[in-house]
């Protein structure tokens, strides 16, 4: 139409086009936002404490370490038996028991009973349906 | 009858089975339709298309109607799209009404989402037949329009277009991968994590991650609070429930079944304003409305027939131009690509059967979800009761089962599924807004290809306004609602500046 | 503690059951294999023909082989990690190509990795016009080239799907010096988006299947998705031993007419260009020497039972067995042949 809208893409750069003009977008768009809340985000530190002040830790922290030891083990674990599954059942199981011991609040052996059975439980029927009926991959 | 061949036994019972796990899903609250849908993705690779959507629209209705029981009984919202419905339901319940409280909502969702549904059978083909006449320009004319309404929408205009934005971003972190025509180079990455990142993040552990593993967090964060006994909860019948309530409601319920499919047809725009959207209008055109929020049936007649008119309303776009109306249908352009079935405009006229499948699963499930509710409401109610310890640990586990089984066995995807699980955490103390960050992420790489891809085969900036009258309509309907939603933070600006001045 | 010493119990008997089994014998295929695919669709052709080999070589040894479709850079990860024969990968030309078209993630196949045996050929590749194109073969699309018009062939660039595109401006250089440039490629993803880039005359011509686009030549000219085969690369010996009912509405006497030698391409002043997408597996470098004869001799059995002829050609697949040697010759041959063509037009 006008001469000036005339643009020419080169195929090889052509990867980076659009992510640099969405980092333009987004720069700009953080800028307004530090100076329209700057307040707000001034105090910030603030708003994080009571977070962590009203945060239960212990269950918190303790579901973030299991599920990344969990996340861990799993491969190399799998990794001993190729191809099984054997990685996420070996690892599902002490993962259901200790979650469960974390959310739970009463330790009597009524409420204890319960997460042992499911641990056992659980990992083991999905695992069969996964592997055995699906026939998909599992670590 | 060739086309009905999905209709088997087995068909039927997989919406019976996925609605009623649905219903326990939106039931307990802090689990969402939209984690029920991902949980169970990876179950339906191996089910087939019909069989597998069969399953999926399942969860999808129930997750949507189960909601209203926690929302009732417990003053707690079971899905974010029941949070009108807490206005009234609680009241009624604390007054000894709570089982009618509970079927006036049963009825409503199903009438929402009937009415949904009629309208997405004649709405979506006629979109789909239209919209083969869109090309690189006008699909991206599209998605710009979709992230516009999807901003007007956000509680904070400025942070859910920079959620938006930022969804966009983190979808572009990959290969510009020439499955899409790019050239196979990636970006956005430095080189020495090139080995981990250059497949990108997958969408599904993402959405797994902001939806389960978040949720687990924030809970975790909250102390894991112990679930509610059976004494806890309050389901007297004193003044039943009668068919008689809605004869004065119909135009009600019509009125917030439309509002609901129509907040579901606009792109990106989730449950909780189609039911926000109803209740104010019904408030505004009620008699009296002074009554509401102390127990007025008809506030929960306008929510919860309004959050199910979304079930059917957000299947519209997403069925005939590619893209999702709400998160949860984002999770059903998963199970399509699970079986090599790509969505768009081609979509029913290349696969009526599938087509046909979808709508007679939505028809079960939305009577499968009132027989269960309105007769076993009662044993529904247990359910609220199922303790969390043993219940969050399976869901963890599930959701570790989806990231990995999702793209058959990548275990990047494990981590991904973490790191938006902390990223989901992080984003609501930050009050990012998810909604719009999850639309963006998924329409990231079509808006790229889209833009880059129009400006390569035009080489002209000016085509995206001269392309076609279309193009013109679209960019007048962005514009429009780039106004309405500037004029409606002026106004909200103006409603918080005079709360303070009073 | 009853119930957790009873659990590694369990856990460990586990282990012992599966460990045994996986080690008895050396230079064996374990029990459990996964057949990783460089094609991240499990609807496309690269799935179902290694489901087609899968089931047939899992029936025959014993053993459990599962296909994932994880793509070809996390395939050639997976290969690369595993050493024992718990992994093997099922690809085509591409392997190769990506290479040679300098795409990331892509070595030379032929050092990196060990070449399996071949088991299969698609012939489906091919080049397609709109119906209503002024261009009704390639002989007038060359001609055109010559006279100075701009063609514009739909591909994704890269790979299979280049190949052909590189050809042609190779015939075009060869019919007429300089007339190579008159044939532009728009560059596209997948099969809908060259289809789609037809519909919005973005390009004259798309790379396409006879699989996949067969259905689109049965519409009626007037419809806008209407199109017209002008090319299927494939060898006239290969296309020879698919059914004769062809695919869908078209025979394959309807087909052999658009292959060579009817529909020519030259490569050079006397000889044609054609392009056979063969399948063939992959494995890591350090494979035990025994499992690569174990399938060898596995497939040997099978391609001789005459069974699983049926099934490739009823998916219409042309079956193409040779053993990892003879297969690891003949792609390397084949390599350089193609290596030529792209140095000629980039040249």
């Amino acid at each position: 139409m006008f001469e000036f809208t005339k643009v020419t893409i080169d195929f090889e750069t052509s990867h980076l086009l659009f992510p640099t003009i969405i980092s333009c977008i987004l720069a700009l768009l953080g800028i307004s936002i530090l100076i329209r809340d700057r307040k707000r985000i001034a105090t910030s530190g603030k708003h994080w404490s009571i977070i962590f002040s009203k945060m239960d830790k212990k269950r918190f922290f303790g579901t973030l370490f299991l599920t990344v030891l969990y996340f861990s083990l799993m491969v190399p674990i799998g990794d001993l038996w190729p191809n099984t599954g054997y990685g996420f059942l070996i690892c599902s199981i002490p993962f259901l028991f200790l979650a469960g011991l974390l959310f739970l609040h009463e330790y009597t052996k009524q409420t204890i009973l319960p997460v042992v059975i499911v641990a056992l439980i659980a990992p083991t029927f999905v695992w069969w349906l996964f592997t055995d009926l699906f026939f998909l991959s599992l670590p | 009858m060739e086309l009905f061949e999905f209709l088997t036994p087995l068909f039927v019972l997989l919406v019976m089975g996925g609605t009623f796990v649905g219903i326990i899903f939106g039931a307990i609250p802090g689990l969402t339709a939209t984690m029920a849908v991902a949980v169970c993705l990876p179950l339906t690779y191996p089910l087939g298309l019909e069989n597998g959507l069969a399953l999926l629209l399942g969860l999808y209705v129930g997750g949507i109607s189960g909601g209203l029981v926690p929302a009732v009984l417990l003053n707690i919202p079971g899905t974010p799209s029941s949070i009108t419905t807490t206005f009234d339901g609680y009241p009624m319940s604390q007054r000894g009404e709570g089982e009618r409280a509970l079927k006036i909502g049963i009825f409503s969702s199903l009438v929402g989402g009937i009415i949904s549904l009629i309208a997405l059978y004649f709405f979506a083909p006629a979109l789909a037949d239209f919209a083969i006449r869109f090309s690189y320009v006008e699909k991206f004319l599209i998605i710009i329009f979709a992230l516009s309404v999807m901003a007007a929408l956000s509680t904070d205009l400025l942070i859910g277009i920079f959620s938006g934005f930022l969804g966009i971003f983190i979808s572009l972190i990959d290969t510009y991968d020439v499955e899409y025509g790019g050239n196979g180079n990636t970006r956005l990455m430095p080189e020495s994590l090139e080995y981990w990142l250059e497949g990108g993040f997958s969408l599904l552990p993402v959405l797994i991650g902001i939806f389960g593993l978040a949720a687990i967090l924030h809970e975790a964060e909250a102390g894991v609070p112990k679930g509610m006994s059976m004494k806890d909860l309050k389901v007297s019948s004193k003044n039943k429930f009668s068919f008689s309530i809605f004869k004065d409601q119909i135009v009600n319920l019509v009125r917030s079944s439309g509002i609901g499919t129509f907040v579901g047809i606009l792109p990106g725009v989730g449950g909780s304003a189609a039911s926000i959207l109803s209740y104010t209008y019904a408030k505004t055109f009620s008699k009296n409305p002074e009554n509401f929020g102390k127990g007025e049936p008809a506030g929960i007649i306008a929510s919860e027939s309004g959050n199910n008119g979304l079930t059917g309303g957000a299947l519209v776009p997403l069925l005939s131009l590619g893209i999702p109306g709400d998160s949860t249908t984002a999770l059903l352009i998963g199970a399509f690509t699970l079986q090599g079935v790509q969505v768009g405009p081609l979509f029913i006229g290349n696969n009526p059967m599938t087509w046909n499948a979808m709508i007679v699963a939505m028809i079960i499930a939305n009577f499968a979800m009132f027989f269960m509710m309105f007769y076993a409401i009662r044993y529904i109610v247990m359910i609220i009761t199922v303790p969390k310890h043993i219940l969050f640990p399976i869901i963890l586990m599930m959701c570790v089962v989806g990231a990995y089984t999702i793209n058959y066995g990548i275990i990047f995807d494990v981590w991904t599924l973490l790191i938006f699980g902390i990223f989901g955490w992080l984003a609501k103390h930050l009050s990012l807004e998810i909604a719009p960050f999850i639309i963006g992420f998924i329409l990231g790489h079509s808006s790229e290809i889209y833009f880059v891809k129009s400006l390569e085969s035009f080489e002209d900036l000016s085509i995206f306004f001269t392309k076609s009258w279309i193009a013109v309509v679209l960019w007048v309907l962005i514009i429009g609602s780039i106004g309405f939603s500037v004029l409606l933070s002026r106004k909200k600006q103006d409603n918080t500046a005079n709360e303070v001045a009073d | 503690m009853r119930i957790s010493r009873r659990l590694v119990l369990g856990a460990v008997a586990a282990a012992a059951l599966a460990t045994t089994s996986i080690t008895a014998f050396a230079g064996e295929l374990p029990k459990n294999v996964r057949m990783v695919i460089g094609s991240k669709s499990t609807g496309g052709d690269t799935y179902q023909n290694s489901a087609i080999i899968a089931d047939a070589l899992a029936e025959k040894l014993g053993i459990n082989i599962k296909v994932d479709a994880v793509g070809s850079t996390e395939g050639f990860k997976a290969l690369k990690r595993d050493k024992r024969g718990s992994t093997i990968m099922m690809f085509h030309d591409q392997a190769y190509l990506g290479e040679l078209y300098g795409r990331k993630g892509y070595d030379d196949p032929f050092t990196t990795y060990k070449i399996g045996a071949a088991v299969a050929i698609n012939p489906g590749n091919s080049y397609l016009v709109a119906k209503d194109s002024k261009y009704k073969n390639m002989t007038e699309i060359f001609a055109a080239a010559a006279a100075g018009e701009k063609i514009r062939v739909a591909i994704q660039p890269g790979g299979v799907s280049e190949i052909g595109f590189s050809a042609m401006k190779n015939a075009a250089k060869v019919l007429s010096p300089g007339s190579e440039v008159n044939l532009v490629a728009v560059k596209t993803g997948s099969q809908s988006d060259k289809n789609q880039a037809m519909f919005d005359d973005l390009a004259d011509v798309i790379n396409g299947s006879i699989q996949a686009n067969e259905q689109f030549t049965q519409l009626p000219a007037d419809d806008q998705k209407a199109m017209r085969f002008v090319w299927v690369t494939a060898r006239a010996e290969t296309l020879d031993q698919a059914p004769a009912k062809g695919m869908g509405d078209t025979t394959r006497d309807q087909l052999l007419a658009y292959a060579n030698p009817k529909t020519s391409v030259p490569l050079t002043k006397s000889e044609n260009f054609t392009f056979d997408k063969e399948f063939f597996l992959l494995y890591n470098k350090d494979m035990d020497e025994g499992m690569v004869k174990q399938i060898d001799t596995a497939l040997a059995e099978i391609f001789a039972e005459g069974k699983i002829q049926e099934r490739q050609k009823g998916s219409f697949f042309i079956p193409n067995f040779l053993p990892s040697d003879e297969a690891s010759v003949y792609y390397m041959g084949k390599r350089d042949i193609y290596r030529k063509i792209i140095q000629d037009i980039t040249k």
